[in-house]
């Protein structure tokens, strides 16, 4: 079933698209607090209006989702123009640019724990751990070996998968909440394990890292006047689109069929053939190798990295991304993290009610939403333009 | 009797025992190609157990077990699964969240050929996979509940209790395997929904040619309705065999389940 090119629904979602475009950046701009306020308030009553008209929020789903492609065309258009528009709207540019590359690492987190704790259930306490060893691996290898960037990124990456494997051989043997405790255990030795080590610089951590550079290109260069941010924006906005591809592979296919088994029921999993120990651990690792990248990323871009960035306090962060914005459903986390970063931010201007603010959003969203922003929806099989499509396809095989 | 079929599965002194409580205690069973067997007993004479151990779930504490003339004890769940024992659950074990898609496809597991990296890199192939299974999904479907069909993509937990169970019966019979258990099918159903169980039992029969099932069940409408035999079994050890009148006519098994005269 092709779908043929409609100018109206294009020019629907285009408006729609622009419109929300140039709204974020004025609310990333506003420094007023009432503003702030109201804005905030139309959030928090946009998430309890999804929930009590949730009817006719689905028709409005419905069209969107039946121009997907469409959406995601203009949304990635929009992204890339982003750092060329900015500059002319944003005051504190540079900032927000700061924030969003940020953001952009947490999404990459987030969708790596995602592939453990969203698609898998397991319970992946030590996000924070692998995210650091992902850092201290590319972080070495630049300052002690000067190894070009091209390496570093994939190694710092493969090494949070090796240790991914290491701590999966006492993790299988382990279910349940005590896997979930022996994850805890080990990004504490992590951490304890850094601040103790002459080697990485022990509390101190690694200072000076260098700057990312592909091909003679150095990431401090400021691209035709722009802030050089934008460098790293794009380097990240490629590697976000990278792995929104990966996870929703994995998730449109059979693999996200078999670890969703696992995760709902491991006993009828295996005695449907899966071998639960061995997807257990290619999930693990999976999620562990987009962690590590992350943290490699991230050493390069701030250029310092000591044992605090990756505390345990940091794992619960981007574990809570993940539960709030809705297990399992890309966009839903990827909603979710920006939520939580972007919001504190947004409330500095506040000071003192920030967290205050912060923590009623994390107790009322739960209370509306209970299984996230958007939560698990049934596999569809997307392939291309080609997918199962609504159930009515299937009224001729009665 | 069974002379002139081939015997696929049988039994030996099989034994499995919780801290010294025997809940099998030497079972012997034979099963032929393309038959039914009822096994009954009363609540706690191991019925559930025996599929537990022949699908490795628990690991027999003594004797064996052979499929296709393989032992196959201290095997994993898995790879019993592969060999050809597919199974439903007392307790419907669905991945209520998922779709009924979704569920049934799993029992295809076993005929998977695109796997994590054709997830990655060979979309095309999976394509076709998918849509290879989804139609064997609605054809397997269509013989219990055609309006199914409409609910493809919903969540299996919206489902009524009956609707449950054939999604459950439909992943076992998915993956073409020789033997299907299936464990007290009629649990939790009133009366017209059992009398629509067993007939869904025989369509299983009638499609599939080569599988022998054998049914757990405490409704005896049930068991003279579909089985060819019976084995009836208590306290882990095998009292009665035959045909329906044979085995609810013995003596130990009447005792068993009225108790003894006095």
């Amino acid at each position: 079933m092709k779908r043929s090119f409609n100018l109206i629904d294009f020019t629907k979602v285009m408006v729609f698209e622009v419109a929300v475009f140039f709204l974020v950046m004025f609310f990333l701009d506003i420094e007023s607090l009432w503003i702030l306020i109201a804005g905030l308030a139309l959030v928090v009553a946009m998430v309890v209006s999804t929930k009590v008209w949730e009817r006719q929020f689905s028709s409005v789903r419905d069209f969107f989702s039946a121009n997907r492609r469409t959406v995601i065309g203009i949304l990635i258009v929009l992204l890339v123009l982003y750092p060329l528009v900015s500059p002319l709207v944003i005051r504190q540019n540079t900032y927000w640019l700061l924030i969003l590359v940020q953001t952009g690492i947490y999404i990459i987190l987030a969708l790596g724990l995602n592939i453990q704790l969203g698609s898998t259930g397991v319970l992946n306490l030590a996000v924070a751990a692998f995210y650091g060893i992902g850092g201290y691996t590319a972080g070495l290898l630049s300052l002690r070996l000067g190894l070009p960037t091209i390496l570093t990124l994939p190694i710092g990456g493969i090494a949070a998968a090796l240790f991914g494997i290491l701590l999966y051989v006492p993790l299988y043997k382990t279910k349940g909440h005590y896997m979930a405790l022996v994850t805890l255990a080990f990004g504490l030795m992590i951490v304890l394990a850094l601040d103790n080590t002459e080697f990485t610089g022990g509390p101190q951590g690694l200072m000076s890292i260098p700057e990312m550079k592909f091909f003679g290109y150095s990431f401090l260069t400021n691209p035709g006047g722009l802030n050089f941010y934008t460098n790293y924006y794009y380097l990240m906005l490629f590697l976000v689109l990278l792995a929104v591809v990966v996870s929703y592979r994995f998730y449109n296919s059979w693999v996200g069929l078999t670890l969703a088994t696992i995760r709902d029921d491991e006993v009828a999993a295996k005695c449907f053939g899966v071998n639960t120990n061995i997807w257990k651990g290619i999930s693990f690792i999976t999620g562990n190798f987009m962690i590590g990248l992350a943290g490699a990323i991230y050493a390069h871009m701030i250029g310092f990295i000591s044992p605090q960035n990756f505390s345990f306090s940091e794992s619960l962060l981007i574990v809570a991304m993940v539960i709030l914005g809705g297990m399992d459903n890309i966009l839903g986390i990827i909603l979710g993290t920006i939520l939580l970063t972007i919001l504190p931010e947004k409330m500095r201007v506040i000071t003192e009610y920030r967290i205050l603010i912060y923590g009623i959003l994390l107790i009322v969203i739960p209370m509306f939403r209970p299984s996230g922003l958007l939560p698990f929806k049934p596999r569809m099989y997307h392939f291309g333009n080609k997918g199962l499509g609504k159930r009515g396809d299937y009224s001729h095989a009665k | 009797m069974q002379n002139n079929k081939k015997r696929i599965f049988y039994s030996e002194n099989l034994e499995i025992n919780f801290g010294g409580i025997y809940a099998l205690a030497g079972i012997n069973i034979d099963i032929f190609e393309n038959e039914v067997i009822g096994l009954i007993g009363p609540n706690g004479s191991g019925k559930t157990t025996f599929f537990n151990v022949i699908t490795g779930i628990y690991k027999a504490t003594g004797g064996h077990f052979y499929f296709k003339d393989e032992d196959l004890l201290g095997k994993e769940p898995y790879e019993i699964a592969k060999k050809g024992i597919s199974r439903t659950f007392q307790s419907s074990r669905l991945c209520l969240g998922l779709s009924l898609l979704d569920n049934i496809l799993i029992g295809m597991y076993n005929n998977q050929t695109a796997g994590y990296f054709a997830a990655l890199f060979n979309r095309k192939k999976l394509a076709s996979e998918v849509d290879l299974f989804k139609e064997r999904a609605v054809e397997l479907l269509t013989i219990f509940n055609p309006e199914l069909i409409d609910n493809l993509l919903d969540p299996v937990g919206d489902l009524p209790q009956i609707d449950k169970k054939r999604v459950e019966i439909c992943r076992a019979m998915a993956g073409e395997p020789n033997i299907i258990l299936l464990d007290e099918p009629s649990a939790g159903m009133t009366p017209d929904e059992t009398v629509e169980m067993m007939a869904d039992i025989r369509k299983v029969r009638s499609t599939m040619r080569d599988v022998s099932i054998i049914i757990v069940e405490h409704d005896m409408s049930v068991i003279s309705s579909v089985s060819e035999r019976v084995i009836a079994i208590n306290f882990g050890k095998e009292i009665a065999r035959g045909t329906y009148e044979e085995v609810s006519n013995h003596p130990e098994v009447r005792e068993a389940y009225l108790g003894k005269e006095v």
